[in-house]
């Protein structure tokens, strides 16, 4: 059975624990896992561990290509320092599980990490990383990817797409790394029918339909440059008051990727670290001549939603927003960016 | 539950006064049962007031975020007042603050609200999932009663109020200048069952139970910031110059950040729960305080928030302490 | 280009020489690359910085004052101010940091050729100024007449005053100190920059305004410039940002869409004035 760009199969659900069994003995897989009633992305070993009743994670899976804390080199101190690099990591990993918005975060912070300078951390992972997508059958209250003209059925930015269309999965390869993995493994698939292509049509209908939440944008270029006007607007002040700098939205937002380095040492030796940091906290921008472009929470609210809406598609040509929600479900005072957004059309410069 | 209209009257007379600035109190969220903070600089803010069991944040914080932009030339500090909407347990945080010399008593006006109790928003949501237009709340008895897609229920308050309303002492606002509604009683004493059964279980056990939680601590401070007594100018976890608690996201360093900022609450955590709301990662950090609070109770028979002429507990000795001396 | 772009290349400092001493002391540390290669290759133009590193307590984002018209070497200019400066201060000639670089983007020198230079600095602010002086001066048929105003608080303050007497001998250059207050035995002009400025009045036909500094002083050099007729995009400035990666990954040091660490530090005012965001 050759495998073709685009050709779509069908995996039947009592088969899948087969498939993962032999995927985890060539890669490191990461699947979702429920613990304490969220779900996260950690390496299984077995089949069984992964929990497929889900909307999404609590922690984004930027976190398996961007590390929460990543130690860069270590070095020794005193007088005859020795820098020693860290060992890449060139494991063969695989995301089980992935969301189509979260697929695209990595599609989103590709521009950050490459570049001019290119990040070996991310980069080595992200080229032997293969995505095993699940498409959205239930999106939640506050999803809404299609505001960026996406959906939760979406192959575009994973390798492979699993959706559910009932007693089967239905399969696209949208690349060859996907054809490779689904040629290894071509015992378990059948070709899909038109049927099943048409159950999985219903299946994104209806999603799309579930979706009721939306960021009302024209198109991206309208709404940078109404930002663009009303930058010098009180209506961020409003929206900054009741913040309370809690950080939350940063840490788990799938684009979010601000981070700070730091030196951790005993006297003879030490390491530099890259940790998660937040554009939130007062002391991220506070110079040691005691100045602070953003001394306000107004400055930073509004300086965090204008790179994620402004500044990046100035750059990227791209929003840096998937349309997970999880700023909104986990914002304790109820800051919503969709309503955020959503309003700046009727805000006067 | 309080009445609507009169908080209104009230919130209305208090912000047209020329010496408050603006008023705090809760408003209508953007999706399902959402409330969230309403900052009302003019009379006509005050329309969009509301209080209802929803209303779960604890806007004391808002006190200490005040932020104080630098003056210009010839321009005078606003000596303005700030109003407050506040709960039993907002309330008691209030105190708190007053007591640590934080806030001056001159210039906070407090709308208290006798509370009836909180719906908890996990168990709420875990109910209703995924609900998108906003829905409202009324208390009928010992009953919530909703309207939710046409359909009406009842549910029994027991299934949804938060677990420390049920074991509330001082559900009328302890502090207010203005109160909305006769005083309640506090309900049954708190008895720490939980604490209690935690208490009991061997070193490893608990030590097991910990490690559990506080590996899924991300570091976001997500508690810091929405807990009212947290306003350290320079938090501990922010020092460089020495570096007390390493930036590193790994057990050991989550295990002291939670425990250094249970500690630092020794005394002073009015209990409302915000920093476990606040949490993303369900990390039950209200134990903690709890646990804390037990002992306080039982070594020095204090209880924190409740007069703020009292002088704060870590900041005195009496006389018959357990210690000998003040080390 | 490097592989890793946050592992520093380790450089021994050869010299340290205090410009400055006091509670805001400033010394100028002179760094030799270990690597021969990268010490014989490594190259920059003026106003472009490098990432200092003193392993252990963290990395600097710093202006290269030396020129690099001057091989082998390069030299920061260091205010002790913060945790990692301070460390540095203490560091002496023998002792290893690490070194990144060079980021940023660099005065247009290329394209300034021909044209007359107004050099104003401030304090600290000189240090990039400086790697343009030693530039020009080394490449001096290629410019116009040269102007250089430089200020500091006391005469104690004052940075770099050995050179200053040195280019007193430079063609059609003229050079103008200050301090703020009047002292005894100050012979130049006593007050703020930005009055110097008005005081020397340069012309702004065919020429270039490079101004770096405090904040407030930079701000009302900008003013008097404009007042002397020049036009915003013959005004350049440096920005000065907290900075951790020095790559434009962090995300820190953003003025509006333009990182400090990459599309600066060097700005037109011109640009500045343009751009949404918060200095």
């Amino acid at each position: 059975m050759k495998v073709n760009n685009m050709e779509k199969f069908v995996l039947p659900k009592e088969k899948l624990s087969e498939w993962i069994n032999k995927i985890i003995s060539t890669y490191q897989v990461f699947a979702p896992v429920k613990e304490e009633e969220l779900i996260f992305f950690k390496q299984i070993k077995n089949p069984s561990e992964i929990d497929l009743e889900f909307v999404n994670s609590a922690v984004p899976p930027k976190v398996l290509l961007f590390q929460q804390t990543e130690t860069l080199f270590k070095f020794t101190n005193g007088k005859n320092i020795q820098i020693t690099p860290t060992t890449s990591h060139n494991e063969k990993t695989l995301i089980f599980g992935i969301r189509p918005c979260d697929a695209k975060s990595f599609s989103i912070l590709d521009h950050v990490f490459k570049g001019d300078y290119k990040d070996p951390y991310y980069l080595t992972k992200r080229k032997n990383m293969l995505l095993v997508g699940i498409s959205c059958n239930q999106p939640a209250v506050n999803c809404f990817c299609t505001s960026f003209d996406d959906s939760p059925t979406s192959s575009k930015h994973v390798d492979v797409l699993l959706t559910d269309i009932g007693d089967k999965y239905y399969v696209e390869v949208q690349n060859e790394k996907g054809k490779q993995l689904v040629e290894s493994t071509k015992k378990l698939f059948t070709p899909a029918t038109e049927k099943d292509s048409n159950k999985k049509k219903d299946v994104e209908k209806k999603a799309f339909d579930t979706i009721t939440r939306h960021m009302n944008i024209k198109n991206v270029d309208t709404l940078v440059k109404k930002l663009d006007i009303i930058f010098d607007a009180p209506y961020w002040k409003n929206i900054a008051m009741k913040c309370l700098g809690c950080g939350a939205c940063t840490y788990l937002c799938p684009t979010c990727h601000c981070f700070d380095i730091q030196d951790e040492t005993t006297l003879t030796k030490g390491a530099r670290i890259r940790i998660w940091d937040s554009c939130m906290r007062p002391e991220y921008t506070l110079h040691a001549s005691g100045h602070n472009p953003r001394p306000g929470r107004m400055n930073r609210v509004r300086n965090r939603i204008y790179h994620k809406y402004n500044y990046y598609p100035k750059n990227h040509q791209v929003i840096a927003c998937v349309g997970c929600g999880r700023c909104i479900d986990n914002c304790p005072v109820n800051i919503d960016i969709i309503d955020v957004i959503t309003k700046t059309a009727e805000v006067k410069p | 539950m309080v009445n609507e209209k009169q908080l209104k009257t009230e919130a209305k007379k208090l912000v047209a006064r020329d010496d408050v600035k603006y008023v705090i109190g809760y408003e209508k969220g953007t999706y399902g049962f959402q409330v969230t903070p309403c900052f009302a600089f003019t009379p006509e803010d005050t329309e969009r007031f509301i209080f209802s069991p929803l209303c779960v944040h604890n806007l004391a914080v808002y006190f200490m975020l005040e932020e104080k932009p630098p003056l210009r030339k010839g321009e005078k500090e606003d000596t303005r007042k700030i109003g407050v909407v506040v709960k039993g347990c907002d309330a008691r945080a209030v105190v708190q603050i007053l007591q640590e010399k934080g806030l001056k008593r001159e210039n906070i006006v407090i709308i208290g609200v006798p509370c009836t109790g909180i719906i908890d928003p996990k168990k709420i949501n875990a109910k209703f999932p995924h609900q998108v237009k906003t829905v409202d709340v009324k208390e009928e008895g010992n009953n919530f009663v909703f309207n939710i897609n046409g359909k009406t229920h009842n549910i029994p308050k027991e299934e949804l109020l938060f677990e420390k309303c049920k074991q509330c002492e001082y559900p009328t606002p302890v502090i207010s200048d203005i109160l909305l509604g006769e005083p309640i009683k506090g309900s049954k004493k708190e008895e720490y069952k939980e604490i209690k059964t935690l208490e009991k279980k061997a070193l490893q056990e608990k030590w097991k139970f910990w490690s559990k939680e506080f590996e899924r601590c991300i570091r976001c401070y997500a508690c810091r910031n929405a807990c009212p007594l947290c306003y350290c100018k320079e938090c501990i976890v922010d020092q460089l110059s020495p570096q007390w608690i390493q930036r590193s996201v790994n057990l050991s360093e989550n295990t002291v950040w939670n425990i250094i900022r249970a500690y630092h609450l020794a005394g002073r955590c009015s209990g409302c729960g915000e920093c476990e709301r606040a949490c993303p990662m369900n990390i039950p950090l209200t134990k903690l305080n709890k646990k804390i609070e037990k002992d306080i109770k039982e070594l020095f028979e204090y209880i924190a928030g409740l007069n703020p002429e009292e002088k704060p507990l870590l900041a005195m000795f009496k006389p018959n302490d357990t210690e000998e001396t003040i080390l | 280009m490097k592989d890793n772009p946050y592992q520093p290349w380790l450089a021994t400092i050869d010299t340290v020489c205090e410009e400055v001493g006091g509670k805001r002391a400033i010394k100028t540390f002179k760094l030799v690359f270990q690597d021969k290669k990268i010490k014989d290759d490594f190259t920059f133009l003026p106003g472009q910085c490098v990432m200092v590193s003193l392993f252990g307590k963290g990395e600097c984002f710093f202006a290269i004052s030396s020129s690099p018209t001057q091989k082998g070497f390069i030299e920061v200019s260091v205010m002790k101010l913060g945790k990692v400066t301070s460390a540095l201060h203490e560091c002496e000639p023998g002792d290893i940091v690490g070194v990144r670089g060079p980021y940023g983007n660099h005065f247009d020198v290329q394209g300034w050729k021909g044209k007359n230079l107004i050099f104003i600095g401030g304090g600290i602010g000189q240090a990039p100024i400086r790697s343009l002086i030693k530039y020009v001066v080394d490449n001096r048929k290629n410019y116009g007449k040269f102007d250089i105003l430089y200020g500091a608080r006391t005469s104690k303050d004052i940075c770099y005053t050995k050179e200053f007497v040195e280019l007193k001998t430079c063609e059609n250059t003229n050079t103008c100190l200050s301090i703020d207050v009047k002292e005894d035995g100050w012979g130049e002009f006593v007050g703020f920059v930005p009055d110097n400025l008005m005081r020397v009045k340069p012309s702004p036909k065919n020429a270039i305004a490079v101004t770096c500094g405090p904040p407030i002083m930079i701000k009302f050099v900008i003013q008097n410039l404009l007042k002397l007729g020049f036009t915003e995009d013959q005004i350049f400035t440096t920005i000065e940002m907290r900075m951790k990666c020095g790559i434009g990954k962090c995300g820190r040091c953003n003025i509006g869409n333009l990182y400090v660490c990459k599309d600066g530090p060097v700005f037109s005012y011109q640009q500045l004035k343009n751009i949404k965001g918060e200095q």
